[in-house]
């Protein structure tokens, strides 16, 4: 072979090392979502080939967060906006975004969203429509769910960049397996005592009392105020027909709230909902978190 | 040939009223046929511009001239109406990117329409002041409509009511401008652009107010159950959407029945345009998909048989005016009379003044040749500017 | 230069008959021609430039028969060897002073507007006394500036025959000797024979032969 062939060869093996392994056509996409478990479901399929954003503050509930004008306009240049859908946006009759680029990753399972049980509704005048206060909206902890809403977010992916939708699908089934993982452990923990009564600090477990059939009631307790002696006596008397010995709480309560409840014989577990981005760890290891606590009291 | 010309030159330079007057009459009647029909191919492409650049309309079963009309004219007459469902049907079908249009109500004379975001990067409207609609309750203005009632981004819109006697329908809403849209030179220009749920609160299907689950005021209920209240019409509704009472909009009844005027399809591929059609061609579903370049075709078909007698107006009025010119070179010959009769005295050849008067009519038509291109080259050039300044009044 | 013989015209649907029985008039000859109104002058010079046709007799220019010509043959015959002033100039205002001079090269194939003949027309203009006017119009210039550039246009193609219909009859009496004696003067120069249609007496001293037109015996039928 002559000296300029293989010269030539050489700086195309030079040249080819150097370009990016990047399909043709396959900008980075930017995608906002509404929620934490959505960010890390996007973060986990596309990787390298999104950026994804979660605009709200880290010490807010996004359920009842309302961006501002300049945030929405964010979402408006998104590529993507990823929506949990089963009304968790109440901002979103509130403002203008491109249907082209929105979805709602739990459309697929609309029919099974759970309507609230004890909302107020309002009307006007005898004959007025009511006015609807809405659905349960935290369907991530119902892992079957969650994977349905992971499989949404790699549909959306995929349509956006054809081209990569092998790595997502594969990306999507290691992140689904990871889900049902947890379903599955859970699932087995709940069997050991099915009809194990709990109590909840607030009303947001809908979706995980639905799939794993748990026996639970809601209170409307915060973690880190103590509750009134009204609410107090509400505990006494609901546990007269719920004996419940467990209460499942949002996030850590305070020692003091604790220690009554164990006067009560009633222990504290936390299943952090992790609507937001958690301090520590990740979407995974908090549920795996949420599993091995909820676990504990099937014991 | 070149001496008559010369004398030829000579005389129209020095009878320089009577050659405009012969150069304007040719160059008028050279021009005006073909002035009119670039002007009105002009026309028929702008007004088909706009139609064919909207693939397909979904409207409620009726006049597909209405439906067109008013999903992308804005006109007045609003056709009957389809609900959020039919929308939400195409948008699952992944056949087509579908745009919802609630082309109802009115502000200060100008059509509100109340759509999606998607609707802006369709049309490729772009903000020259101000910014995109964001939060319900604000609009964006086209640009004749903000040249005309004098509106920049901050100053405030408020929807005119139906009916002056009907209370209890639809109420003025006070809309801030936060934007103004760059001129489009299309019905766009013209038209107030507000968020679909705020065309929705016009018309009563949603406000918002103190909140009643809690309330205290007893004097705004009819009454109060575990899982119900009642309000009453003392309940004072917010007539403006304010940073302050956003959180209390809310709407009431199923959204999936919410009424739009037309859903514009934006199908993936001309497949999908095919399958989406044929799923509204059955005879007993209540709505139908039209292609806009098709009504617009067969409306502009019926508007242009009007070209027939304009141009026959046109042939009538050049037939005058050639007359009249005959009757100018025939005056004309009478006032050169002695002329001519000197030099036949002179001894020229008769054909000598045949030229003469040919050369008159050559130069005259050349100078109105010269004159019609330069008007038609013009014109080729600004017409499309000129027929949007028309058509956008 | 002129023989006229047993020549008799009659314009159809008029009174008006010419009969001459003989005319001549030699060749270099100055002839004026009087007569009352209407008795046929003007026709009489256009029975010699060949402009009408005589019912009967012949017409002779030189050595040519004039009214045996066709009308081409006359029309270039005229422009050639005739040259026509006018009582009323007859020149054309859209021209200017050159243009008009140079006007019968322009009207007619049988003379070629070279650029010597521009420097003639020029020349006879200075000799004429309006060199410095050539490029104003008719309508900028006097009666008589008009009746110079006339003979001008008439004298450039070097005419042998020289007829002037009133060529005087525009002029005041200052104007009409000082532009007769130019005419005259330069005829003699140009060796031409001038044949004029005139009613001023007091100017028959400038030509060789006064032919009054009663002696030819013409009359107006009553």
């Amino acid at each position: 072979m002559r000296p300029l062939h293989c010269l030539y060869l050489a700086w195309l093996v030079v040249i080819s090392s150097h370009v990016p392994m990047q399909a043709a056509g396959s900008a980075r996409l930017t995608v906002y979502v509404v929620n934490y478990p959505l960010q890390y479901f996007a973060e986990r399929i596309a990787g390298e080939h999104a950026t994804v954003v979660f605009p709200a503050p880290s010490e807010v509930d996004p359920a009842f967060w309302m961006p501002d004008p300049p945030t929405i306009a964010a979402y408006q240049r998104a590529d993507l906006i990823l929506l949990n859908g089963a009304t968790y946006e109440k901002w979103l009759t509130k403002v203008t975004l491109p249907y082209a680029r929105h979805v709602d990753t739990s459309a697929g399972f609309q029919a099974r969203y759970i309507r609230l049980a004890d909302a107020i509704t309002h009307t006007h005048g005898p004959t007025g429509a009511h006015a609807h206060e809405g659905y349960a909206f935290t369907t991530w902890l119902d892992f079957d769910l969650a994977t349905q809403q992971a499989q949404a977010i790699a549909g959306a992916l995929s349509r956006k960049q054809p081209e990569l939708r092998e790595t997502f699908q594969r990306r999507y089934a290691a992140l689904a397996k990871d889900l049902m993982a947890l379903d599955a452990e859970l699932q087995a923990s709940v069997a050991k005592r099915p009809q194990q009564p709990f109590l909840a600090s607030h009303p947001v477990y809908d979706y995980l009392v639905r799939r794993y059939g748990l026996r639970l009631k809601s209170l409307h307790w915060e973690s880190d105020v103590m509750p009134s002696e009204a609410e107090w006596a509400k505990l006494r008397e609901l546990r007269q027909e719920h004996p419940a010995q467990w209460m499942i709480w949002e996030a850590d309560p305070m020692p003091e709230i604790v220690a009554r409840l164990r006067t009560m014989d009633i222990n504290s577990v936390v299943f952090a909902p992790c609507a937001n981005v958690p301090q520590q760890g990740d979407f995974l290891s908090v549920m795996r978190q949420n599993v091995a606590n909820l676990s504990a009291a099937f014991q | 040939m070149m001496d008559s010309l010369y004398l030829t030159w000579q005389y129209v330079v020095f009878h320089k009223i009577k050659t405009l007057i012969l150069v304007a009459c040719v160059t008028l009647i050279a021009t005006l046929p073909l002035a009119l029909e670039l002007l009105l191919r002009e026309s028929e492409q702008q007004l088909l511009a706009r139609a064919a650049a909207t693939p397909l309309v979904l409207g409620a079963k009726g006049s597909t001239l209405e439906l067109v009309m008013n999903s992308l004219y804005f006109s007045t007459e609003t056709p009957e109406t389809l609900s959020m469902a039919t929308m939400h049907q195409v948008m699952t079908s992944n056949l087509a990117l579908p745009i919802p249009l609630y082309v109802r109500f009115q502000a200060r004379g100008f059509p509100i329409v109340g759509t999606t975001f998607d609707y802006f990067d369709f049309r490729g409207l772009r903000i020259a002041a101000g910014r995109p609609l964001t939060i319900l309750g604000e609009c964006v203005i086209g640009a004749t409509v903000a040249e005309r009632l004098r509106l920049k981004p901050g100053d405030s819109l408020i929807s005119a009511p139906e009916n002056l006697f009907d209370l209890a329908g639809a109420y003025p809403l006070k809309m801030q401008v936060v934007g103004v849209l760059q001129k489009a030179y299309t019905a766009d220009d013209l038209a107030v652009f507000v968020d679909l749920h705020t065309t929705w609160v016009i018309a009563g299907l949603g406000h918002g107010h103190q909140e009643l689950a809690h309330t205290t005021d007893t004097t705004v209920l009819l009454q109060r159950s575990d899982t119900s209240v009642t309000a009453n019409a003392k309940l004072q509704l917010y007539t403006e959407v304010t940073a302050d009472n956003v959180d209390t909009f809310h709407f009431h009844g199923d959204a999936a029945t919410y009424p739009l005027t037309a859903v514009s399809a934006v199908p993936h591929d001309a497949k999908s345009a095919t399958l989406l059609r044929g799923r509204y061609l059955a005879r007993e579903t209540p709505h139908h998909m039209v292609r806009p370049k098709d009504v617009v075709d067969r409306l502009l078909a019926e508007i242009f048989r009007i070209k027939n007698v304009l141009d026959a107006v046109v042939l009538v009025v050049s037939g005058a005016t050639v007359l009249a010119i005959a009757l100018i070179f025939a005056l004309s010959l009478r006032l050169r009379q002695k002329e001519m009769t000197t030099i036949f005295q002179l001894g020229c050849r008769r054909r000598t003044i045949a030229r003469l008067l040919a050369s008159e009519m050559l130069i005259i038509a050349c100078l109105s040749g010269a004159l019609c291109t330069g008007v038609l080259v013009v014109l080729a050039h600004v017409d499309s500017d000129l027929v949007r300044l028309w058509m956008v009044r | 230069m002129i023989r006229m013989r047993a020549l008799t015209f009659c314009y159809p649907n008029t009174d008006l008959r010419l009969h001459i029985p003989e005319l001549t008039v030699a060749e270099a000859q100055k002839v004026a021609i009087i007569g009352p109104s209407s008795a046929g002058k003007t026709t009489l010079l256009q029975l010699i430039a060949g402009i009408l046709t005589p019912q009967a007799g012949s017409v002779h220019v030189g050595n040519v028969h004039v009214n045996a010509l066709s009308d081409a043959r006359r029309r270039g015959f005229r422009i050639t060897t005739i040259g026509f002033i006018f009582q009323d100039f007859a020149l054309l205002d859209y021209l200017n002073v050159l243009d008009n001079i140079l006007h019968p090269y322009r009207i007619t194939g049988a003379l070629r507007l070279r650029h010597d003949i521009r420097t003639r027309a020029a020349k006879l203009a200075t000799e004429m006394g309006i060199g410095d006017k050539l490029q104003r119009r008719p309508e900028a210039l006097s009666q008589g500036e008009k009746q110079r550039v006339a003979i001008c246009r008439a004298l450039l193609p070097y005419p042998k025959l020289i007829l002037a219909d009133e060529a005087t009859g525009n002029l005041d009496p200052a104007n009409k000797t000082r532009i007769l004696e130019l005419l005259c003067r330069t005829v003699e120069a140009h060796h031409a024979t001038l044949v004029a249609v005139t009613h001023d007496y007091e100017l028959f001293g400038y030509f060789d032969r006064v032919i009054d037109f009663r002696h030819f015996g013409s009359s107006v039928i009553s």
